[in-house]
């Protein structure tokens, strides 16, 4: 059992969604995660989001709760009613307990302030990562 | 606990343990065990970041730091978010026996909320009142301003121009039909507030977006009846759009300036001005002010005042109580034309002293002394003076009153507010200013007493004032409120122009930041860089460091002190951080007994780890099942293998384990540094201790160490062949070691986390102290918040890791109960030297 070999091995196995729509932030993510070597796919809103799920095998989402279009919570719980094993990490930029526990308790797999420390939410995706693989051994056997 | 409680108990086990376990096969209980297990590490990861984000509130309501709402929403967000998920997985692994925990966490969390969100105030009721229906009454709907210049207009002999105030009803329509609030949050949560540059960038943002958009349709509409009505009255009249904020109501806050007023505004241009008051309420110097004095935002809305221009012939500012409190006098300054000159501290003004008693003679002429005599007459300066005391009397305390004449001799009040406190505290206790060479300047008029001395800054533009470095001295030309972000950084203000009754003088007595004005050619005589000390109470700034000038200073106040942010604080700190359950063997440790997030996390760490190794007895499924631990010392351990743990010729029969069992070898190495050194048992105390101790033993038997340190406190090992996690009991917490011994660097870690103790906070953080220079000494980064410490070793060689294990199996036998003796001087010193004595001994005898 080797629990930090096994995170870090996870985040590199994984499809990774960013779903922002500030293009300063994306641009430090997309950065970050492709040098890591994760693979990535990203959308500026929910809709585009949910477009992207069906088109491909996403493992782990990250999420800003404030786009336009539609309301976050309504999007996480859409995701996670079609796509229950993917793991979400919901982003916002106005902390409020109240969202931050309907989050948790629509699924949301963690909860991250803006603005971004970015090692904190790397941390986040390999045990999302993690969990998302788990989760697809558990339903496969 | 009662006869019949303790009935009630057993009868409750009974009947949960009736039943014959469930029988697992192997596969099926691995699976279930390591699901569970999975929930226990997300439960303690939980576990850890709920209690360093509480020790950050709770650091920084005790350091008395600038508190913004932004940090406490955020931590509080953190708090809680974790303590759901430490409830939700403890019912994960207990198959959902706490969930009465729910219940008393959503109770919490909707609190916390409450209190988060604060009153935000009125959303119902009108959106314009004219000025005559206004009064006191009024202030939650009017702000205070304007709620007072009603109130004023029913004194007898008090006149105020005639207007109309669009409420905070209006702006929260106006906000909210625009979605302005979440955007705006958006940006200040994103602020980095000890950056004036981002301050700047982002205020601009703000207010460009308030100014963008529509006025709602209704508002517009009553606007521009209520002008219209004005106007009707007075063809071509042009009116003053003024800020009128609410909650700048406490003495201790005068908002001096900081929000916009428009003069000069005529039909066309009067929602542009109305956005415009609106949007100064996210000036950088509004918003640094609000942070630096602890209001909300929310709490802090804008309303607006819209009153018809006086055309003035002289106009000024009276304090109906001297500033400094100097005797029974009263405060007038005076210059010709409107007010704003007097109040941005661009003009030079006329000072006069007057009784406060009729028929109040003028007892002082201080400045600009020829031209005064024609600015304003001395019957008019006592009528002046006569109105002033009426307020005073009518408000009840003394007031800072703005007043225009017009060319009819027809006296206006244009507002009225209680002076704030520090601007009536006495002035300090003269000392004789050395009179030498080295004096630069000699100055006129000092806007708040003390002395200090650091580097001039002086300060032209926006610019320069990103580059304005703490603790300068802050030198400017006239003292506009737009300095207002530095007066926190500054050690002293140094201004060319300005009196007391100027904005940014009003301002540095609320900082308590010594400061001069009108001090002619200071931004030429003072030089950038050169050290220089200002004296305000002797109205000099002398070349270098004057020692004996500086030798009391007197302390700042601090402004977070009883602000709305700092009761927030406070409030919800009540719901989070109190510990009622200290002793996991006392009847009351219940979940119903969970008063505070920090009771529900306590629990729910003591239920986690007592679940995860009950898990053998809740299901017949041996193979996971803990062991005990044979061990010389009086502690009682268990062991849960998760694979590979025990070495392969272990009868897996057998309830007890040796550690030559033990094939984990970061257990091995925790294992071999518990026992390299003998324990002695509790340290010895001395005799002052021991007392207390035995005293607070007899009120709390969880004190009592023939109880704490011996069999009855259980200590837990997980482990596979290369992986270690131990919850050790210390104190009211677990400490916890997590210990990873893999082949590559990345699989090479040891994390330390603690919290608390047993006894007063002083040993507690003494203990903490000691563990910190100790775990430092060998090589541990430490991340310390108040009394949580974290340490860590990562990416290091194999020797190295094993090393550094035994460095903590060793503190975590020693350390016990040590905080009961660390109150006696010296212990401290002496154990730690010990420690590293011990400890060195130990790895080089290897």
């Amino acid at each position: 059992m080797s629990e930090q070999t096994f995170q870090l091995e996870a985040a590199l196995k994984i499809h990774l969604l960013l779903v922002d729509d500030e293009p300063e932030f994306k641009e430090v993510m997309q950065k970050h995660l492709s040098r890591m070597g994760i693979r990535l796919s990203v959308s500026e809103c929910c809709l585009d989001a949910l477009e992207i799920l069906a088109a491909h095998s996403i493992d782990v989402v990250i999420m800003d709760m404030n786009m336009p279009g539609m309301d976050g919570i309504q999007c996480l719980r859409k995701v996670k009613e079609r796509w229950p094993l993917t793991e979400v990490i919901i982003l916002t930029g106005h902390a409020s307990v109240k969202s931050g526990i309907a989050g948790m308790e629509s699924g949301a797999f963690d909860y991250c302030l803006k603005p971004i420390d970015v090692r904190e939410l790397i941390e986040k995706v390999e045990l999302a990562a993690q969990k998302a693989l788990i989760n697809q051994e558990d339903s496969a056997s | 606990m009662t006869l019949v409680d303790r009935f009630l108990t057993t009868w409750r086990r009974f009947l949960r343990r009736s039943p014959a376990p469930p029988r697992l096969g192997p596969e099926e209980g691995q699976r279930l065990f390591t699901a569970r297990y999975r929930s226990f590490r997300e439960l303690l990861t939980a576990n850890a970041n709920t209690l360093e984000a509480m020790a950050e509130l709770e650091k920084a309501l005790r350091d008395g730091r600038t508190l913004s709402m932004t940090f406490i929403r955020a931590r509080c967000t953190l708090v809680t978010i974790n303590v759901y998920k430490i409830v939700h997985n403890l019912n994960k692994i207990a198959d959902g026996r706490y969930s009465e925990l729910e219940r008393i966490f959503a109770r919490l969390q909707q609190e916390i909320e409450t209190l988060l969100v604060g009153n935000l105030g009125r959303t119902e009721g009108e959106l314009v009142l004219d000025l005559e229906r206004i009064g006191r009454g009024q202030a939650d709907l009017t702000g205070e301003k304007m709620a007072n210049l009603g109130e004023a207009d029913t004194i007898e002999g008090v006149r105020i121009p005639p207007g109309f105030a669009l409420t905070a009803v209006a702006t929260r329509l106006f906000f909210q039909r625009n979605q302005l609030y979440s955007q705006i949050n958006h940006l200040i949560q994103q602020m980095d507030i000890g950056n004036l540059e981002d301050l700047h960038r982002k205020s601009a943002a703000i207010q460009e977006l308030i100014r963008a958009c529509p006025l709602p349709p209704e508002l517009e509409s009553l606007l521009f009846t209520h002008f219209d009505r004005l106007a009707a009255a007075r063809p071509g009249c042009k009116v003053a759009v003024r800020s009128s904020g609410l909650g700048e109501d406490l003495g201790q806050a005068s908002f001096a300036g900081l929000y916009h007023t428009e003069l000069d505004v005529d039909r066309d241009t009067l929602v542009a001005a109305y956005k415009a008051v609106l949007a100064s309420k996210y000036t950088p110097r509004a918003i640094s002010y609000r942070l630096a004095k602890g209001f909300r935002h929310e709490e802090t809305e804008m309303c607006v005042g819209v009153l018809v221009m006086i055309e003035a012939t002289v106009s000024g500012v009276c304090y109906t109580r001297s500033i400094g409190n100097r005797g029974e006098t009263l405060d007038l300054f005076c210059a010709p034309g409107a007010a704003q000159g007097i109040v941005d501290g661009t003009r030079s003004t006329g000072h006069l002293l007057l009784e406060r008693t009729a028929p109040h003679r003028i007892v002082g002429r201080l400045e600009a002394r020829d031209a005064m005599a024609t600015w304003l007459t001395d019957a008019q300066a006592t009528m002046l003076a006569e109105t002033a005391m009426r307020l005073e009397h009518h408000f009840g305390a003394p007031q800072d009153i703005e007043w225009s004449i017009d060319p009819a001799g027809t006296l206006y009040l244009l507002q009225s507010r209680p002076i704030t406190a520090n601007a009536l505290r006495p002035p300090a206790t003269d000392q004789s200013s050395p009179e030498d060479e080295r004096i630069l300047l000699h100055g006129d008029v000092t806007g708040c007493d003390g002395a200090a001395c650091g580097p001039v800054f002086v300060v032209r533009t926006a610019a320069d004032m990103l580059r304005f470095p703490k603790r300068a001295v802050l030198v400017v030309r006239h003292p506009l409120p737009e300095w207002a972000p530095l007066l926190k950084r500054a050690a002293a203000l140094v201004a060319e122009t300005g009196s007391e009754a100027g904005h940014l003088a009003t301002l540095s007595r609320e900082f308590g930041l010594p400061s001069l004005l009108a001090l002619p050619r200071a931004t030429e005589v003072l030089t950038n860089g050169d050290t220089v000390t200002v004296d305000a109470d002797n109205r000099a700034v002398y070349r270098g460091r004057i020692d004996e000038l500086l030798r009391a200073p007197a302390p700042r106040p601090n402004p977070m002190d009883g602000s709305p942010v700092q009761q927030v604080l406070v409030s919800v700190l009540k719901l989070i951080s109190p510990l009622n359950l200290t002793d996991p063997a006392a009847p009351d440790f219940h979940a119903s007994r969970c008063r505070t997030l920090h009771d529900i996390t306590r629990f729910c760490h003591e239920k986690a780890v007592v679940e995860m190794f009950d898990f053998g007895e809740r299901y017949r499924f041996d193979q996971a099942a803990a062991r005990r631990l044979q061990d010389t010392l009086p502690l009682e351990w268990w062991v849960i293998d998760l694979g590979e743990g025990f070495r392969p010729d272990y009868d897996a029969r057998r309830r007890e384990v040796a550690i030559a069992d033990i094939a984990c070898t970061p257990m091995q190495a925790l294992w071999a540094g518990m026992h390299a050194v003998a324990w002695a048992g509790p340290p010895a105390a001395g005799l002052r201790t021991m007392v207390s101790f035995l005293f607070q033993s007899a009120l709390r038997d969880s004190l009592d160490p023939s109880r704490t340190s011996a069999l009855r406190e259980k200590n837990y090992f997980l482990i596979s062949q290369k992986y270690c996690n131990l919850s050790m009991r210390l104190g009211y917490h677990y400490a916890m070691i997590e210990a990873m011994l893999g082949d590559r660097p990345g699989d090479r870690f040891i994390t330390f986390r603690f919290k608390g103790g047993a006894a007063g906070e002083d040993q507690r953080l003494r203990r903490i102290d000691l563990l910190t220079e100790v775990l430092e000494h060998f090589g541990y980064r430490i991340d310390r918040v108040g009394d949580a410490l974290t340490a860590r070793v990562e990416r290091e060689s194999e020797q190295l890791v094993v090393d550094r294990l035994k460095v903590l199996g060793y503190l975590t036998i020693h350390t016990r109960q040590l905080d009961l003796v660390l109150a006696e001087t010296g212990a401290q010193r002496f154990f730690r030297d010990r420690f590293i004595q011990e400890i060195g001994d130990m790895l080089n005898h290897e």
